[in-house]
């Protein structure tokens, strides 16, 4: 466990913070769980880092799909699920296509926000996805430059989705009441409001 | 003949500990009171390790002072130790084929390591099983049969070289076959050798003209192995010469051509109008049909590609009164008889374009670390002027893949690690950095393996001249159309910052793989090989050179990825290994063989056709039809002996009294 510092300067204090690992710090349950919820056999990553080569966010942001198999393996949750970069993965699936170990990454991150989750932990914008979701049938609903540049195209406005066809809506909604998905993303956001 | 011999039998039971691999889990005091109940035991003893030369006294001693007539040793496998026991057994002054070992460690202890009791009560069935055998085994006489003095090697890579001039200096008679037209191998495609960075043809041609002209050499080139038969010092090998198309002077002369075939002078080549990529060159430079791979080559004898020869017969003009080519040459199967077999197969490239993300072969300057030796070697298509193949000009940012397709788990991979491609790839490195100024190598990587002799100096001396260390695994590789430079894309581990490199050349340290025709070849000899493809060893660190079968070795990459110097070491060790029973004259072959019983046998005849070594043939004898054993080739499968439906085929030291007894005292728990 860290050794407490005092500094007056709270800056001063996160700047001169004990960094170390501390086996203390670790929860082997973090890894099972990742394991279980991802079916991919994280520990096996042996930290080459063609995944992040290969992974879009990466020259975007400070997100780094090793690190986060890193912290699976050592067992850090509280810093992977609390990192706001976890929420950076596209889910492209480039890295799991590589990995040479054939480990699915993405599904290892996918595991790690499902755990966020049930903790609470998730950024806003993807509460208000789920929001959409439920209203719309859409995480990103059709607009009006959508359905002008579908006309353009020879294309009908709406797609064959939702959108046309509206009655399959309450289907889509007893799926997210069912895991009180749009329950949880409502009550988080109003206590974060 | 049994049931006298179990009534006077009496038999000592020796436990093992192996130091704590057995004795950590099972509880020898409990094993060794249980035993002392079995009936027929007179002795129970135990030891630290029974393999140890206290444990082996013990057990030659109880057979003096308790006149045993069978030894049950309940330690680790017969793999291991059965020849140790044997002796142990043989030097107390019983037949060695008296001793019956109990295997409580491999599937023991080391399995149930976490269940002692179970695994307590497992080792007495295993101890109670064993006496019951040895309490019925009878004394056998090991046959030897002779062992033809000449030894074979197949694959005239470094590895195979080395081999057959061992051997060869040993006095004996060696035929080495090698596939293509001239011996050499991979090394031969080299330009330099790590880590000493001497020039490879330089040091490898002396020993291809060493191997040529030695006198207890027979060097078959263009030559395949087509079919093996026989058992350890009697091989009768069958090899398919191919139509080479061109005489060598000693067989010119055999036709009557005096003074004639090949002198190697080149003048078919010249005129030959058929163009073709050279494989040597890795297709960078043509040749024509008739060619040879390099102006080194030994033999050397041109060979006429029948594949793309148009029959011309321009060639046969030019050649003249040597009269060496004849386009009507066809294969030829000849049989040979030897001793004893090195398998020396070697290895081919892994196809890397399987890795579609790096683009080789589908970028112009994307190329393996194989054409890049072509390229860097004073002799190679562009006589040692590394060039971009896209455009000839002279690359400077190089950036070297290491493990590409190796340490790989996905189907498109190599699991294991090449070893090689670390320690060439440094080499590569300082070559380029030597020929080519302000040229900057970048080496991606995720280890250095530089394990050898020497080889961690040379990792320091290449960091020293200037080569760039990023530790990551490239993701993947993108082409500027325009341009067709290349761009890297990885993350340096030690940053943990994403890289995209722009560089003018990328060289892939491919993976290795057994070479196209160690399949088929290893089948005929009876070799097996691991998961990988490899040519599996005897035992991995006390038999690295010998196979399952007997009379049969191995060298060099074909038994695992190794380097030069590892190779020629396992060569040396194997030809030394084949040498052994060559010069004994004789060797002994367990007695494990099929006896007719030929009171019970009707003499049906079944039992031939059921034989897979066609050992078994029916013979008149006293007036009745029997069968009858040849018994240098039966293996001792059992086949026969499990079939004869009137009981009349004994398998000596398997035989169905014995297995019964096995059988029996495992389901009565030891109860009569
Ligand atoms: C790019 C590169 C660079 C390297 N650089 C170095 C270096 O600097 N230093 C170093 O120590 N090592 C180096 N190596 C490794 C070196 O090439 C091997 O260690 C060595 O060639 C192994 O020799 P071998 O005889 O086992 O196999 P090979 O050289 O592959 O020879 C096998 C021979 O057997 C023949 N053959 C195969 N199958 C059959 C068959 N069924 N019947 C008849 N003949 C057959 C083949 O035609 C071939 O001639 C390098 C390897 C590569 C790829
Ligand atoms: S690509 Fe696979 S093995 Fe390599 S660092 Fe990423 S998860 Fe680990
Ligand atoms: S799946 Fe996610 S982590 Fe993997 S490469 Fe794509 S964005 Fe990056
Ligand atoms: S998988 Fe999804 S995120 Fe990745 S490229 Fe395709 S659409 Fe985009
Ligand atoms: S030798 Fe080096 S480059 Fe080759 S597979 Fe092994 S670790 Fe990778």
């Amino acid at each position: 466990m860290a050794v407490k510092k005092d500094y007056k300067d709270q800056k001063l204090a996160e700047k001169l913070r004990d960094r170390k690992y501390y086996i203390p710090d670790s929860n082997p349950e973090f890894l099972k769980e990742v394991e279980k919820i991802g079916q991919t056999p994280a520990h096996m990553c042996y930290q080459c880092g063609t995944c992040t080569g290969s992974c879009p966010s990466a020259p975007r942001s400070s997100y780094r799909i090793r690190l986060f198999m890193r912290k699976a393996v050592l067992g850090l949750e509280e810093e992977a699920l609390t990192d706001p970069d976890l929420w950076l993965c596209t889910t492209c699936y480039s890295c799991t296509d590589r990995c040479p170990r054939d480990l699915a990454p993405t599904d290892a991150i996918m595991a790690m926000r499902n755990l966020a989750f049930k903790r609470d932990i998730v950024p806003r914008n993807f509460l208000q996805t789920v929001q959409l979701i439920y209203k719309s049938g859409h995480g990103v609903p059709n607009n009006d430059a959508n359905r002008a540049a579908r006309k353009k195209l020879g294309l009908d406005e709406e797609p064959e989705t939702t959108h046309k066809y509206p009655e399959y809506l309450p289907g889509i909604q007893k799926i997210l009441d069912h895991y009180k998905l749009k329950e949880n993303a409502d009550r988080i956001l109003a206590e974060g409001a | 003949m049994a049931e006298d011999k179990y009534k006077e039998a009496r038999i000592g039971v020796f436990l093992c500990h192996c130091g704590t691999n057995i004795a950590g889990t099972i509880d020898i005091d409990a094993v060794r009171e249980y035993a002392k109940t079995i009936p027929n035991v007179v002795v129970v003893d135990n030891y630290a390790y029974m393999c140890s030369t206290p444990g082996q006294n013990k057990i030659a001693d109880a057979i003096k002072e308790q006149n045993l007539t069978g030894i049950v040793v309940a330690a680790c496998t017969p793999r291991l130790h059965e020849p140790t026991f044997r002796n142990a057994t043989a030097a107390g002054g019983l037949n060695p084929f008296r001793f019956e070992m109990a295997n409580i460690r491999d599937q023991n202890s080391w399995v149930h390591m976490h269940q002692p009791e179970e695994a307590t009560e497992k080792a007495k069935d295993a101890v109670r099983i064993a006496v019951a055998k040895a309490s019925l085994l009878e004394d056998l006489i090991p046959k030897s049969v002779p062992v033809e003095k000449t030894a074979m090697v197949v694959g005239g890579g470094v590895g195979g070289m080395q081999a057959a001039l061992d051997l060869a200096d040993a006095g004996i008679k060696t035929y080495l076959v090698e596939k293509s037209p001239t011996i050499g191998g991979r090394m031969s495609q080299l330009d330099k050798t790590f880590p000493t960075l001497d020039c490879s043809q330089c040091i490898l041609t002396p020993k291809m003209v060493d191997v040529y002209r030695n006198k207890n050499i027979e060097l078959l080139t263009y030559t395949e192995v087509e079919a093996v038969e026989g058992y350890i010092g009697n091989f009768d090998v069958t090899l398919r010469k191919k139509a080479r198309g061109v005489l060598t002077p000693a067989e010119a002369e055999a036709r009557g051509i005096v003074g004639g075939g090949c002198t190697g002078c080149g003048d078919c080549a010249e005129v030959c109008p058929v163009i073709k990529p050279n494989p040597f060159e890795l297709g960078m430079a043509p040749r024509k049909a008739i060619y040879i791979y390099h102006p080194q080559v030994s033999p050397l004898i041109y060979t006429v590609d029948f594949d793309s020869c148009v029959k011309c017969g321009l060639c046969v003009e030019s050649c003249g009164d040597k009269k060496a080519i004849d386009l009507d040459a066809k294969d030829e199967l000849i049989t040979v008889k030897v001793g004893t077999a090195i398998l020396a197969l070697g290895y081919d490239i892994y196809p890397i374009e399987k890795k579609f993300e790096w683009g080789y072969k589908n970028y112009d300057n994307v190329i393996t670390s194989l054409e890049f030796e072509r390229l860097i070697c004073a002799s190679g298509p562009t006589g040692g002027h590394l060039i971009r193949p896209s455009d000839g000009e002279t690359p400077k940012r190089i950036a070297f893949v290491l493990c590409a397709g190796s340490r790989d788990n996905t189907d498109t991979g190599k699991p294991y690690c090449s070893r090689f491609c670390c320690m060439y790839s440094l080499k590569h490195a300082h070559q380029i950095i030597e020929k080519i100024p302000g040229a900057v190598p970048y080496i991606f990587y995720m280890d250095i393996r530089s394990f050898g002799k020497m080889y961690e100096e040379f990792y320091y001396r290449i960091q020293n001249e200037g080569a760039k260390f990023i530790r990551g695994r490239v993701a993947n590789i993108t082409e500027d159309p325009v341009t067709k430079n290349l761009h890297v894309n990885a993350e340096d581990t030690l940053l943990g910052r994403p890289i995209d490199m722009e560089v003018d050349m990328v060289v892939l340290a491919a993976a290795i793989q057994p070479s196209a025709e160690t399949e088929k070849t290893r089948r005929l000899f009876g070799v097996s090989c691991s998961q990988d493809g490899w040519l599996l060893e005897a035992h991995p660190k006390l038999n690295p050179c010998g196979t399952t079968t007997a009379g049969v070795y191995l060298a060099g990459v074909c038994q695992g990825p190794k380097d030069i110097p590892d190779t020629v070491a396992q060569a040396e060790g194997a030809a030394s290994a084949a040498s052994i029973p060559i010069h004994k004259g004789e060797v002994e072959l367990e007695p494990y063989f099929a006896v007719c019983l030929e009171d019970k046998c009707a003499g049906c005849g079944m039992c031939v056709y059921q034989c897979p070594y066609s050992a078994l043939s029916l013979v008149e004898k006293d007036g009745r039809t029997v069968m009858h054993v040849t018994e240098a080739k039966c293996k001792g499968c059992g086949t026969c002996g499990g079939f004869c439906p009137g009981g009349a085929i004994w398998m000596q030291h398997f035989a169905s009294p014995q297995i019964v007894a096995q059988i029996d005292a495992f389901l009565l728990g030891g109860e009569q």
